[in-house]
């Protein structure tokens, strides 16, 4: 999984190994700040060696698929529409990774806009013009994607800053304009 | 140009949105910049206002700010909070009861309470429907009218032919099988006395 040179994604939820037996004495978490210091340095190497527009490919690529095993492993994709965002913001909620609040849903053409306030990936930055959520537009195709089996394109459209920072995302089905 | 500018701000601070300042006509680089400022201050409160006026009237859609209005960043988040909560209020009236409203302080518990609320009394009140239509279905077939044989008293069953000898059942059959009630057999005193004359008396004749 992690040396071997291959043109295909092989990622799968039990890569992430046994968390609770590999951490008896540290536990399962870890501060946002070591999170994002990861990610932050990544893509900092990343956009010197391959340019900004790969750099955020690979985010949305990267989130795309944590975001369809996440689905798959942490949530009930039985559930009908309105019990899925119900659970989606309760798991999303309790991983500590955003508060998601749905400004519209249109169940039956697929578009949703949502707000994720005091996120994972870009809250407490401090404000400027960048939209920096990729991994997040990723992540959220990705949960759509395994929950409907279609594909989903998610945008980030809008982001402000007002102590915490929050994002605003479009999603809807992919090849689907406004 | 000073008293100009500073005029300009007095005016804003009195919560009036002024008209910008020419900058064509300044010829100082630092007035120039500050009258730069101003104007831009001026742009971003009139933003600001054109976005809480609609907004305090309850026009959710099609309200814009831009990105780079920092003053707007409450309003942005208030008008966020509306939709989210005007879709929750649509998500209620539309019979889901499975959403919550998240981390607004004491709405957010009053909401959820609310929904809890509805929710209950929903299933309460479907549970009271329950019983009424099964209750009502038992008059209904108590009220209707019952084919039953003059001598025998039998009862024929709903849609069977009178000719047939299955189609009628003893009047305890039919009434236990379409309805709650249950029979416990006894003998009247005229049925005992015409049936077995010999026990009644028996048990009638007094003691010496």
């Amino acid at each position: 999984m992690f040396n071997e040179e291959r043109n295909y994604n092989k990622f799968v939820w039990e890569d992430l190994g046994d968390l609770v037996k590999g951490r008896p004495n540290l536990g399962l978490d870890v501060p946002v700040m070591v999170y994002r210091l990861l990610q932050y340095t990544l893509r900092d190497v990343m956009i010197t060696e391959l340019g900004v527009s790969k750099t955020d490919d690979i985010f949305i690529k990267a989130g795309r698929l944590a975001g369809r095993q996440f689905c798959e492993n942490m949530m009930n994709r039985e559930l009908d529409f309105n019990g899925f965002v119900s659970q989606l913001q309760k798991v999303l909620r309790e991983q500590a990774i955003g508060i998601l609040r749905i400004e519209k849903a249109d169940f039956e053409n697929m578009t949703f806009t949502l707000t994720v306030a005091e996120d994972l990936d870009c809250s407490g930055l401090p404000p400027t013009d960048e939209v920096v959520c990729q991994y997040d537009e990723g992540f959220i195709s990705g949960i759509m994607e395994a929950y409907t089996g279609k594909s989903f394109c998610t945008k980030e459209i809008d982001c402000w800053a007002n102590g915490d920072r929050c994002c605003r995302f479009d999603v809807r089905l992919d090849g689907d304009t406004e | 140009m000073i008293e100009k500018i500073a005029e300009q701000l007095a005016r804003l601070l009195q919560g009036k949105i002024t008209e910008k300042i020419d900058i064509g006509n300044i010829t100082d680089e630092r007035e120039q910049y500050l009258a730069k400022l101003l104007n831009q201050l001026i742009d971003f409160m009139q933003e600001v206002h054109d976005f809480i006026i609609p907004l305090s009237r309850g026009e959710l859609a099609e309200i814009k700010i831009s990105p780079k209005n920092f003053f707007g960043s409450p309003f942005k988040e208030l008008h966020s909070r509306l939709l989210h909560l005007t879709w929750q209020a649509n998500q209620v009236a539309n019979g889901d009861f499975s959403q919550r409203v998240d981390f607004m302080g004491e709405f957010s518990e009053a909401f959820n309470s609310m929904i809890v609320s509805l929710e209950n009394n929903e299933k309460l009140l479907k549970r009271k429907i329950d019983d009424l239509e099964k209750a009502l279905s038992h008059i209904k077939t108590l009220e209707g009218i019952l084919p039953i044989c003059a001598n025998c008293k039998k009862i024929r069953i709903d849609g069977t032919d009178s000719k047939k000898e299955d189609s009628w059942v003893q009047i305890e059959t039919y009434i236990s099988e379409k309805t709650e009630a249950k029979f416990s057999h006894s003998i009247c005193p005229e049925c005992m006395e015409k049936l077995y004359p010999d026990f009644k008396y028996r048990i009638t004749k007094p003691s010496t």
